[in-house]
This record gives C-alpha cells, structure tokens and sequence, in this order.
C-alpha cells in the first residue's frame, strides 16, 4: 500500500491545489478558505512525494502500520479517489434551485441592523439578497426611500406575473447552505432555471413572508465567481 | 483506469444534469473539500506529537485521579481551535501516548464543540442572545465530561485496544512524521469520504420540511433536532447558523442540535469507526448522544 498511498495522497493534494487555483472551490466552500486548501494541499503533496520516493527507492520505510493488519483500514484510503474522480471529470456546479424548497431559509430577522436610509434618484445600489431581506423587515422597508437597488441571484422557480430570485448563504461550506428567496415582479420572465440574473428595482412594500421587488430591468449574466453571499 | 474514467465521462456529465444528482455530488464534494485542511491539521499535530514528545510526557501532564483528570481534559478541548475531523486523530495519538482513555474522550467531544472559534460563530449566529453560547459552552463541556467518567468508570478499554496497542514507531523523527501522518491521512480520509456521502445522501433524500411535522410538540421536536444534527455532519463552526435558521423550534431544541452535532454524527461516526474501531463507536456513540440529549435538556431548561 505504500506507494499506492503515496500516489493517492499525491493525487489528492495536486487535486486541493488545482481547486484553489482555478478558484472552483468558491463552489463547494466559503472563498476564505482558499489559503487553507491551498497549505493543505501542498502538505499532502509532500507527504504524498516523499512516502513515494521512499517506497521508490527500496529503502526500508518507517512501518507505521503495526497495528493490525488486515483490518481494512489500509483498503478504506482509496475511497479518497470518489471525490477526486468527481472533481476531475466534471466539477460538480455551484447549489442552485433544486435545493430552494428543501432547505431551511435563513432568518432574515435574526440578524437585522438599522439600515441607514438610501438616497433616491441616485445609481441603483447592489446589496446582497440577505440585506435586501433584512431592509425589507426592519419597519416594512422604510431604510429602502423608494431608491432603486441591483440583486444578483439565480432564478429559482417562475410564478405568475415574475419569478423567485435566490442566492445561498453558506458559513462553512455547501453543506450548511441556506437560501435567501426575493420575489421578483416585472417584464421579461421566461428565464431558465438556475439561470443568473441581475435585477434592477425598486423594494414594493406588503409583500408578507417573501420580500418583493419591482423590477424595472433584469440582464441575464454569467454566474460569479462565489456563488453565495 | 485513466481511460474507462475519461470514456465514462459523457455519462457522468449526463448523470449529473439531473438536479437531484448534481446536489448530491455537490454537498459530497463540498464536505470532503471543507474537512481536508482541518483533517491535514490534525493528522500533522497528531504525527508530530508521535515523533518529537517523548513517551510519558503527555500522561504525566493530567492528574492520576480520572474525577480530576477528564474535567481537566475536557476543559483542555478550548484550546483547539478548529471542527471535530482534526479532533479524532489527535485524541488518537493521545491514547496512543498512554493518555487516560476517560480523558482522552473527553477532550474528543468538547475540543469541537467549546473552543472559541466555534463559540463566537455561535455568538454571530445568535445576536443578542449571549445566553445560548453560555449554555452551549457549558453543555457540550457537562456531557463531554460525563461521558469521561462514564467511560473511566465502566468502559471497556479493550474496544479500544487498535490505538492502544499502537507501538511508537522507531526511526529518524523526520520518517516517523512522515509515515504516521501518511497512514493517518489515508485512514482518516477514507472514513471520511464515507460520513461525506452519507451526509450528502440524507440531505438529498429528506426534505426539510418533515421537521416541520414535529415543530409543535417538545419532546418531539428535541428529538427530531437531535436526529437532524446526526444526519447533516455540519462541521462545528457553521452549526450555530444553521440552528439559528430552524426558528419553528425551540430554544432548548436548538441547543440540542448544537451539543450533538459536533460530538456524534454520521461523518464522526465514520471516522471514529476508522481509528478507534466499529466495536468502540456501537457503544460510544449511543452513550455519546444520550448524554449529549440529557444535558442539554438540563442547561437548556436551566439557562433558555
């Protein structure tokens, strides 16, 4: 096993590595991770490099397995090559609208702040979908002036008249992803699921549970680099 | 191989169109990705401590007694900051280096869920409510310290006889980082690619929404929370947000998710299976979570 070891923590590091340098990991976990991958990444390349070039060179490696032998425990670390494989055939995308219905949302009200107000008649503010939610519930929406804001998100279910525009807040990684969900009424419409969109509009006050926007212009865009906020 | 995985690829790319699919793969990939530098962190430190701290050093750091030693211990689990994949190899290497069993469970169950990363993200979670970190902090440290004595009391070290018998490797300390760590990170990691996918499997499969069937009734609600906690894996430090989502339940209930999660789920278990034995974690995990249940019924109804 050992040099097989040695390949597979080999593989593993160079797949860490390559994850933090296309900057695909923004997918699966929180961008400030990236320094971490990446010092993780180059201790298992080392680790994996040196285990091979010892097995390599018939010199007698420090036998760490003197424990049981046959218990399986060696076996299991090829199960390191399901993820890898995953990775370097077809990176698996970014969460998108199958999750939206099925997870529990993130409570806009747990966290919310007093919003200063916006001003009108300016440029369209971008804010994250999270704060649009948060202005929305902090006195039904008064911090919002009737100013026109921009929302980045994917389109995560049609409905009549618009649809509903989603993004994910993740605290660690995709696992404990909660969606943030802004109804969006206005023209066009007829987007794809899972589709990114850029929506420009102004907050429309009433709108219960679900915060509402009026939309005066939606741009379909490629999906961003950290697809959650 | 190279060649059947690349001929394989159409299919793979077809297979994951399918919404349901390419969830599945992304929550796997995303857990997997997540654990590595913790799990790399903890395999380090745990090949480190066996190759350069001498024998003997570490037990004669605890006192002799186990009702002072596994407090002290579980005390001990504030200071590590990271989630529970680095926990388990270095409570590993510490029975290894002849650590009181007690003790060294003890630091294994309170080192992911009190140390002060995860508090403050708990603090962040929970704005205003400083009172659920207190009671987080204290029952996580209330059933890491039981289930201590518990085991120092009636437990049978023998289940644990794989790291027990674990000789100190011989050799140029360099090598023995080396290999130990090598054969940790194999070990470790294939475990936890196998808690990754079942993690992932029970987030595609079970809708949310079932919990909100229980909401209503307490006990049902406590349990149901429990439950939910064992199934995610969330690592430790992101738990706290996911828990402060999950509004329809109680105060008492979210505490439960929260002192759980970090010390039995299904990718701890895996993992636990892994370097301690299957033997060991059908006996520890039930004691784990009847304990982890019973405290934070105890500071939840004490504290929220």
């Amino acid at each position: 096993m050992t040099p097989a070891g040695g390949l597979i923590s080999l593989l593993v590091g160079t797949v860490l590595l390559r994850l933090t340098l296309t900057g695909t990991y923004g997918r699966y976990v929180r961008l400030g991770m990236g320094p971490w991958l990446a010092v993780a990444g180059v201790a298992v390349i080392i680790l994996g490099s040196v285990t091979l070039l010892q097995a390599l060179r018939h010199a007698h490696p420090v036998d760490a397995h003197d424990h049981h032998r046959g218990d399986g425990g060696d076996r299991v670390g090829w199960l390191l090559l399901a993820p890898i494989a995953a990775l370097l055939l077809v990176a698996p995308p970014a969460l998108g609208s199958y999750g939206v219905g099925r997870a529990a949302e993130v409570e806009i009200r747990s966290g919310g702040g007093i919003f200063d107000q916006l001003v009108p008649g300016a440029a369209p503010v971008p804010m994250t979908l999270l704060e649009f939610g948060q202005r929305a519930f902090d006195h039904d929406g008064a911090s919002f002036n009737s100013a026109a804001v921009q929302l980045t998100g994917f389109v995560a279910a049609g409905e009549q008249g618009g649809f509903r525009l989603a993004r994910y807040q993740i605290a660690c990684c995709a696992a404990d992803a909660a969606p943030v969900v802004v109804r969006v009424i206005g023209p066009g419409g007829g987007h794809a699921l899972d589709q990114w969109v850029t929506v420009t509009g102004v907050f429309q006050p009433g709108g219960g549970k679900v915060p509402e926007l009026a939309a005066t212009n939606i741009v379909e865009v490629p999906a961003p680099d950290d697809p959650y906020e | 191989m190279v060649v059947a995985a690349a001929a394989l690829r159409p299919q793979l790319e077809q297979f994951l169109d399918r919404p349901a699919v390419a969830h599945w793969a992304t929550v796997f990939v995303a857990i997997a990705v997540q654990a590595m530098p913790f799990l790399v962190l903890g395999v380090v430190v745990s090949a480190t401590v066996a190759a350069l701290v001498p024998a003997g050093f570490l037990p004669g750091l605890l006192p002799r007694s186990p009702a002072l030693a596994v407090p002290m211990a579980a005390a001990a689990g504030a200071a590590l900051p990271g989630c529970e994949c680095g926990s388990v190899p270095i409570a590993g290497r510490l029975l290894a280096r002849g650590v009181l069993p007690g003790a060294a469970l003890a630091f294994l169950l309170s080192a992911p869920a009190i140390n002060p990363v995860v508090l403050t993200a708990t603090a962040v979670a929970f704005p205003g409510r400083p009172e659920v970190v207190v009671a987080r902090f204290l029952a996580s440290l209330l059933a890491a310290t039981v289930v201590g004595l518990v085991w120092a009391r009636i437990g049978r070290d023998e289940l644990l006889e794989r790291v027990l018998r674990r000789r100190s490797e011989q050799g140029r300390p360099l090598a023995v980082l080396v290999a130990t760590a090598q054969h940790d990170l194999l070990q470790a990691g294939g475990f936890l690619i196998v808690g990754a996918a079942t993690a992932a499997t029970l987030q595609t499969v079970v809708p949310r929404s079932v919990l909100d069937t229980v909401a209503g009734s307490d006990l049902l609600a406590f349990l149901a929370l429990a439950g939910l906690a064992v199934a995610l894996a969330i690592c430790s430090e992101a738990d706290a947000f996911v828990a402060a989502s999950l509004t329809q339940f109680s105060l008492s209930a979210r505490l439960a998710f929260m002192v759980v999660g970090p010390m039995v789920d299904v990718k701890l278990i895996a993992l636990q299976a892994g370097t301690f034995g299957r033997g060991f974690v059908v006996r520890f995990a039930p004691l784990t979570l009847v304990v982890a249940l019973a405290s934070s019924a105890v500071i939840g109804r004490w504290l929220l």
